[in-house]
């Protein structure tokens, strides 16, 4: 248990949490606008990780402009969830809407079995991104720097876009009072349309750099990160941006150094850990870290 | 301006307005005073889109051309000139002031226009400038009133609708709520108010309509309905 | 007395099924009859869920987790206690030397899922609408974990196989019958009342005087247990159960049962329950022969899409469909209104 070995778990705890945090403001961006959980969320991820495979092995498009097919596929996958799952079920039950999106990850899932098998691709990382880089006293693989870069870029866009744009000011009043906000003249199913746009896009995304990190990837490989990143937007606060950010790194860094620091025999807890949190968050946190309370939960 | 004519509006089961008849003319104010669970919201919440009526027509007429706006939806009728100010203020809690004027203007491309209009809402209500940058829901229930009103403005609404903008205040800032509604109405507004509040409203009004369970029972000038026997006993506490 | 026809209506019914039982285990094949064991277990579960979900309006992911468990405690108390030290070292003796017979097992195993359903109901039951949902899919991989990583009780990911295959047609349909009819006794009475109050109001119920932690509890072990006996009857159908046995793409299966069957009708999510476990295993060699697994899953859940925008209190919502008239010469029952939460509201 030397310090190299703990801060080698604190950056694979950045990395995974990077991942939970995109997925995770995903979850929240969504759930502010509709107050409905996607739980097709996760297989938007397992769509961006194929996406990303097809483009930079298949097409042979380079790795820069992959990410932003990457990025446009997801898009343009979570709009199709949204009018397919979630637009005729507005103004039901909650759980109405839940069993709807369910039903879409089924859906995707099998499909993704059907036409591709369950069985893992690999997933191969461009020669350059393999590379070890030296930060201090250890070494980390290109590909990983860029992963939490990405992220972190990402996220950055994303908040200058919803505190400065007129859009972004538009998306924040739609998610706080939506009649209200059509009284402005704001187009709400346009707006709900972004925000599945933007919230797939970021879960592509993180697709992509699950496969980069893990080298493989499968038709039900985002189903857990999914849920898991949900735990995440809970930590923070559901439909909180910033509470997805946070509680994404929390959890990453959570589950690593429990999984690190714990004797071996623990690791196989990891996800047992995990959806335990999620309920004791559930209990005596409800709101999260940095949320605020719109509708009852307990 | 606007007319409706014969509008009946059914919500969660229950007939809530049953062909009511009203009209408002330009440059006036017209005010739709009456108890709890009249109507009075609804007609607002139907006028502006959020709701739809089942029957009868909601004419409004702009630059010469009448449309009829029952069938619209709401975004499009902010468009069209009508800005609705929604019973218990709801501002944007998690937006600044600032932000919540913004976004009353967000149909607006006419960007100095829109800083100026600003400006002038400024000197409306000067406590808006000061609390410029914090969020709105830091703000007392009159500052919130001010800015809902502000708001509202900013979209420069040929018709506004008003719903109960003396709730939950003290007489002192009702006051300075009903005066500004003079002076905006001297500025040429068009104002369609519900108030509980009969007294202060049949005053301001030009005229007034009189809603009991979803029907018109009384209509006429402020002044006329202000003397009316059953006005006086049942809204303004006269015996 | 109204109630009379009915009971008799039921026990004339529950005869007939005997004799259908005791022809069909004498004349059809291994192969048939495991389909009809299959269905009738999915209709157990379908109609338990049915308590929680339909009457309670909990909507409770949790069928699985507690499905495993009974599972593994049947299996515990029916394996061989030679064999169980061997395989499962880290039990305690009295668990590794003791022996049920079956039906002591099955509701073993039923009670200790009611145990934990209570235990854990306490606090997760006090959560709402889809939070509760994500709460009880979290326990499914919990209790999955659990068994994986607990190998020294459970034998681990492999799971324990060669039970004893003490499921047979007539255990399944005991089984079917008792939860049928408790199912149908407590829809019919005053804790039954209570459950659909909840459902519909719960302000409304607390304010009359209405229990509402205990009865949501009641409701949540009560589905547990007939999930546990569930559980455990398809361990030893199959003589195997490992901790993916039950997973929770079969909750969602069980959820599309209560959702079509309509939330609240016991006849429409047996009715369900029957016919998509039919389904399911007709597309089967479909799916073979057409190199396209899962199909049956796409098309079940498109049918779900469909149901829940065309039909959303499924197809039969609270009603009971006519058909014990007439058996028993019984009056229909009438389709009770039944509201439900709106999301928002204008």
């Amino acid at each position: 248990m030397t310090a190299s070995y703990i801060l080698e778990q604190i950056v694979n705890g950045i990395i995974l949490g990077s991942m939970y945090a995109l997925i995770a403001i995903g979850f929240s961006l969504i759930y502010g606008i509709v107050r409905l959980i996607n739980f097709a969320h996760g297989d938007i991820v397992t769509i961006g990780s194929f996406a990303m495979l097809a483009s930079a092995v298949a097409l042979k498009i380079p790795f820069p402009l992959a990410i932003l097919v990457v990025l446009v596929t997801g898009a343009a996958t979570g709009m199709m969830i949204e009018r397919i799952a979630f637009r005729p079920m507005r103004g039901a039950p909650q759980v109405t809407g839940f069993i709807a999106s369910l039903a879409v990850a089924i859906v995707m899932e099998n499909i993704g079995i059907m036409t591709l098998t369950a069985q893992p691709r690999s997933f191969i990382v461009p020669a350059y991104l393999s590379k070890f880089i030296a930060i201090g006293p250890l070494s980390v693989r290109a590909i990983d720097l860029a992963i939490v870069v990405l992220a972190v870029l990402l996220m950055a866009a994303l908040a200058l876009f919803v505190r400065f744009t007129r859009t972004g000011m538009a998306m924040r009043a739609t998610a706080e009072n939506y009649n209200v906000a059509r009284l402005m003249g704001i187009n709400i199913d346009r707006m709900i349309l972004l925000a599945f746009a933007i919230g797939s896009a970021l879960a592509a995304a993180a697709g992509l750099m699950w496969g980069s990190k893990y080298s493989q990837i499968s038709p039900l490989m985002g189903l857990i990160p999914g849920l898991k990143a949900f735990v995440a937007a809970v930590i923070g606060g559901v439909g909180s941006i910033s509470g997805a950010m946070l509680g994404g790194y929390v959890l990453g860094l959570a589950e690593v150094l429990l999984v690190g620091l714990l004797p071996p025999e623990y690791s196989g807890y990891r996800n047992v850990f995990v959806f335990a949190v999620l309920i004791i968050i559930l209990l005596v946190m409800p709101n999260g870290l940095l949320g605020h309370s719109t509708e009852e939960r307990a | 301006m606007l007319w409706l004519e014969d509008v009946h509006v059914r919500r969660g089961g229950t007939h809530a307005l049953q062909g009511i008849d009203v009209e408002v003319r330009r440059g006036e104010i017209v005010a739709l005073i009456g108890a709890n669970g009249a109507g009075k919201t609804t007609t607002l919440s139907t006028i502006s889109g959020l709701l739809r009526p089942q029957r009868g027509r909601i004419h409004f007429e702009i630059e010469g051309r009448r449309i009829d706006i029952g069938r619209i939806r709401a975004e499009r009728i902010v468009a069209a000139g009508i800005s609705h100010c929604p019973e218990g203020r709801q501002i944007f809690g998690n937006l600044s002031v600032q932000e919540n004027l913004q976004i009353g203007a967000y149909l607006r491309h006419d960007r100095e226009a829109v800083g100026n209009d600003l400006r002038s809402i400024h000197a409306l209500f000067p406590i808006l400038r000061e609390r410029a940058n914090l969020p709105g829901n830091r703000l007392s229930g009159g500052e919130q009133m001010m800015l809902a009103i502000g708001r509202a403005l900013m979209s420069r609404p040929k018709l506004l609708l008003l719903d109960e903008p003396s709730l939950g205040l003290a007489p002192r800032l009702v006051e300075q709520i009903f005066d500004i509604l003079q002076r905006i109405r001297g500025d040429g507004m068009t104002v369609l108010l519900v108030e509980q509040n009969a007294a202060m409203a049949l005053d301001l009004a030009d005229r007034a309509y009189v809603l009991e369970t979803g029907a018109i029972k009384l209509s006429g000038t402020g002044k006329a309905l202000a003397q009316n026997a059953d006005v006086r006993r049942a809204y303004l506490g006269v015996a | 007395m109204a109630r009379r026809p009915n009971l008799l209506a039921f026990l004339a019914a529950a005869s007939l099924g005997a004799v259908l039982v005791f022809g069909a285990t004498a004349t059809l094949d291994d192969y048939v009859l495991s389909i009809i064991q299959f269905v009738g277990i999915n209709v157990i579960l379908a109609v338990s869920l049915n308590i929680t979900n339909g009457f309670t309006g909990l909507f409770s992911l949790g069928h699985p987790a507690f499905m495993t468990i009974g599972g593994y405690v049947t299996a515990i108390m029916s394996l061989d206690p030679k064999r169980k030290p061997f395989l499962l070292p880290d039990l305690p003796e009295w668990l590794a030397a003791s022996h049920l017979s079956f039906l002591p097992a099955l509701v073993t195993g039923g009670m200790v899922a009611t145990l934990v359903a209570v235990v854990v109901g306490f606090p997760v039951l006090r959560l709402r609408g889809h939070y509760l949902a994500v709460a009880t899919l979290g326990l499914i991989f919990i209790v999955q974990g659990l068994a994986i990583n607990l190998d020294g009780y459970t034998r681990g990911a492999l799971g324990l196989n060669g039970l004893p295959e003490l499921t047979s047609l007539w255990w399944v349909y005991g089984w079917m019958l008792l939860t049928l009819y408790v199912c149908w006794k407590l829809k019919h009475s005053s804790l039954g009342r209570t459950m659909l109050a909840i459902r519909e109001n719960e302000l409304a119920a607390a304010c009359l005087g209405v229990r509402i932690t205990r009865t949501r509890i009641l409701s949540f072990a009560l589905g547990a247990f007939f999930a546990g006996v569930a559980g455990g009857l398809w361990a030893h159908l199959v003589t195997l159960i490992t901790p993916s046995s039950f997973s929770f793409l079969f909750a969602f299966q069980l959820v599309v049962m209560v959702v079509l069957g309509g939330t609240g009708s016991i006849t429409g999510a047996a009715l369900a329950g029957a016919l998509l476990t039919i389904a399911t295993e007709a597309l089967h060699p479909v799916e073979e022969a057409m190199g396209l697994f899962g199909a049956s899953q796409v098309l079940l859940a498109v049918a779900v899409l469909l149901v829940l925008v065309f039909r959303p209190k499924g197809l039969f919502g609270m009603a009971e469909p006519d058909l014990l008239a007439w058996v028993g010469k019984s009056p229909g029952r009438e389709p009770t209104p039944a509201g439900s939460k709106r999301q928002r509201e204008v």
